[in-house]
């Protein structure tokens, strides 16, 4: 018997590790490695500049293609500026808790001059004060929550537009383009997630659209019994997800179970090669580079070295070349880079273009002026098309 | 009608794969009382060496043997590899602390479970790997009756998953080795006295429990159609609340905890909602545990004194 109720407590306890689990990432610890980016520098200009993301766990896929992005763009930034950068990698799971332990880390080492990431705006939301108590800068290339450029975290800067307006966007788009008379929306139980969520289902109500709200873990593979629910009246479910995966799961449940409705999908669900639903809509905060012209060289540099991607490397890139641009502008001025001086060459960017296609100078608060999200359409080919329609803010 | 059908058969074929990968983990606790929380990341593996051999007789959409050969080969050698791994892993990890207090293999089992994972991310890439079940198994070859739909993977799964289970309590009941294992769950000790080999036993039982492991890996590749290093993990928690709801160390009891979590998940997603899925599984398996401790087909033991 005692044997027994000894077995019962833990299993209680793992179910509780299991509720936990379901809005975080495995709780292994956070790990901070360095490593170096590739350059033949001939100065003096020396600096190291953090990096943080989701390099495993979960959504370790994206954290990893915005790893190789930011290395890419140190590597060629270096090349140009004759600059020797080099990244301290800091895993953040997509966890709060473990961002915040890694930038302790990072503030703590003098070298590091100023951060790309966090990814999550949960993330920056727990990171803002200590980076600002340190006078840190620091970039992300996918944190799009609108409370985070209010001017509470003044060292934090974004390459990319906010949930504010792809939110209300999105819906309309759907709204008026899709016309649904009943949709189903799933979020994943991440903030990203629920907070785009909240910015659509007001839009969808007030169309008289009938909604069902459904959500899902990330972990969570299976969607069969989800997929059963879906009405013939339901043409489009609504998927915010961040895992590509799981929402070409999601599609090939629907054409199992013979549902008709069209998915819509945000952001991380740009992944040419993985999700690949003929008719589905992803809306992105980043664009699809390899349509970019200008972009050529850094497309193949990237496919290469490390493969296929999709729109979480970009920003990325642009983040840590905005780094790199205001270290190496220090250098040139004469002085020695610090965290003050760069922060204040990072507030001053103005780049007339960008691997996003688009112009990068920061608002007063962090923000991207004149940001923009794209919106793609899966053709027959699971090719992802620019639609006609491109959202802007 | 149709809906509650349609649930039924989703949670039936979920609940069969948590209660493939529920044997292998009550069996490692039946015989070493050990909580092995690396089960799950060897489920994961499983799922990886069905990925790789697909690609290796040419991918999903240009198979270059016939359909059944590489289905029988991604299973075989699924429960063949990650058998050997379960045995390496007791040889290695668990064996050298067998008679060490408790908590210190419980500690070593989530050990591995990490490095698994992390070796997986590192060998693979974080990437997810897509299986493509359809580009070789068409979803339309199923059976359809009214609007419920059961498609061929589902049809595999429930069938190999019901003969693996059959199969498995026919081996522990009725074999030479079956006997071994339930001495050895017993009283070690004694079963050693009477002379029966307790390292063989425990490695024999490691592979078993492994093999099923990689084989419901597999499945969950052709049923779910991705891997990735992470997948282990709440696998590996389905089947340890599915065994101690069933009653951990039985193996009826870990097929009926699968069973009834898959069925329980499926039926409050659809009748429900989704939201509350994990919720309402989880307090109804508390409720169970405070009802009956032992878990519903477990037995309570008695206490020598």
């Amino acid at each position: 018997m005692r044997k027994s109720v000894i077995i019962a407590v833990a299993a209680v306890g793992t179910l509780v590790v299991a509720g936990c689990s379901s809005s975080s990432s495995s709780s292994s610890s956070s790990s901070a490695s360095t490593s170096t980016s590739s350059s033949a520098a001939t100065t003096a200009c020396v600096a190291s500049t953090g990096m943080e993301g989701p390099l495993t766990g979960p959504v370790a896929s994206l954290g990893q293609e915005q790893l190789h992005f930011a290395e890419l763009a140190v590597s060629m930034d270096n090349a140009a500026n004759h600059t020797n950068i080099s990244i301290v990698q800091g895993d953040t799971q997509l966890t709060p808790s473990i961002a915040t332990t890694v930038t302790q880390q990072f503030t703590s080492n003098s070298k590091i001059l100023a951060v790309v990431g966090p990814a999550g705006s949960q993330e920056v939301e727990a990171v803002g004060p200590l980076m600002a108590r340190a006078g840190l800068a620091f970039i992300s290339g996918s944190a799009t929550a609108a409370a985070l450029t209010t001017g509470k975290y003044p060292t934090f800067f974004r390459v990319v537009s906010k949930d504010s307006v792809q939110g209300p966007e999105d819906a309309n788009f759907i709204v008026n383009t899709l016309k649904p008379k009943a949709l189903m929306i799933v979020d994943d139980q991440e903030a990203y997630s629920t907070g785009l969520v909240s910015a659509m289902t007001p839009i969808f109500t007030a169309a008289g659209i009938k909604v069902d709200h459904e959500s899902v873990s990330q972990k969570v593979t299976d969607f069969s019994s989800l997929v059963a629910k879906v009405t013939p009246e339901t043409s489009v479910v609504v998927l915010p997800w961040q895992i590509a995966a799981n929402a070409q799961q999601f599609g090939k449940d629907l054409a199992q179970e013979h549902k008709n409705a069209v998915i819509f999908g945000t952001d991380g669900l740009f992944s040419p090669g993985t999700f690949e639903i003929s008719g589905s809509y992803v809306s992105s905060f980043g664009p699809d580079i390899t349509g970019i012209a200008a972009d050529a060289s850094i497309v193949a540099a990237a496919k290469a070295k490390y493969g296929s991607f999709g729109t979480f490397g970009p920003p990325v890139f642009a983040a840590q070349h905005v780094v790199d641009e205001a270290i190496a502008s220090v250098c040139k001025a004469g002085q020695t880079p610090s965290r003050a001086n760069v922060l204040a060459a990072i507030k001053t960017t103005n780049e007339p273009t960008s691997i996003l296609g688009q112009a990068i100078q920061f608002d007063s608060n962090g923000d991207l002026v004149n940001g923009k999200f794209f919106l793609f359409k899966i053709n027959t080919a699971g090719s992802y098309l620019l639609n006609s329609t491109q959202l802007s803010s | 009608m149709a809906f509650f059908f349609q649930e039924l058969v989703n949670g039936i074929t979920t609940g069969a794969l948590y209660a493939l990968v529920a044997l292998g983990f009550s069996m490692v606790y039946g015989v070493l009382k050990l909580l092995n929380f690396a089960h799950g990341d060897l489920y994961m593996v499983g799922a990886y060496i069905g990925f790789f051999v697909i690609r290796w007789f040419g991918g999903a959409a240009h198979v270059d043997i016939p359909v059944p050969l590489l289905l029988v080969i991604m299973f075989v050698l699924a429960a063949g590899l990650v058998g050997g791994l379960g045995v390496a892993i007791e040889r290695f990890a668990y064996r050298p602390l067998r008679n060490a207090p408790r908590i210190a293999p419980l500690i070593t089992a989530i050990g591995i479970s990490f490095f698994l994972e992390n070796s997986a991310l590192l060998l693979f890439g974080a990437q997810y790997r897509i299986y493509n079940t359809s580009d070789f198994i068409s979803l339309s070859s199923g059976i359809q009756i009214g609007s419920v739909t059961i498609d061929s993977v589902q049809i595999m799964v429930l069938v190999l998953g019901l003969l693996l289970m059959v199969g498995l309590r026919q081996l522990v009941n009725r074999t030479r080795l079956g006997k071994q294992m339930r001495a050895v769950a017993v009283d070690r000790e004694a079963a050693e006295m009477l002379g029966i080999n307790v390292n063989f036993t425990i490695a024999a039982t490691f592979f078993i429990g492994s093999a099923l492991a990689g084989v419901a890996g597999v499945m969950a590749g052709l049923l779910f159609n991705q891997v990735t290093s992470t997948i282990g993990f709440i696998a590996g928690l389905k089947a340890f609340t599915a065994s101690v709801v069933g009653g951990i160390g039985s193996i009826p009891g870990a097929m009926l905890g699968g069973l009834l979590i898959g069925i329980a998940e499926s039926f409050i997603t659809g009748y429900v909602s989704s939201t509350y899925t994990n919720l309402l599984v989880f307090g109804l398996l508390i409720a169970v545990m405070l009802v009956r401790p032992t878990g519903l087909l477990g037995q309570a033991q008695l206490q020598k004194v």
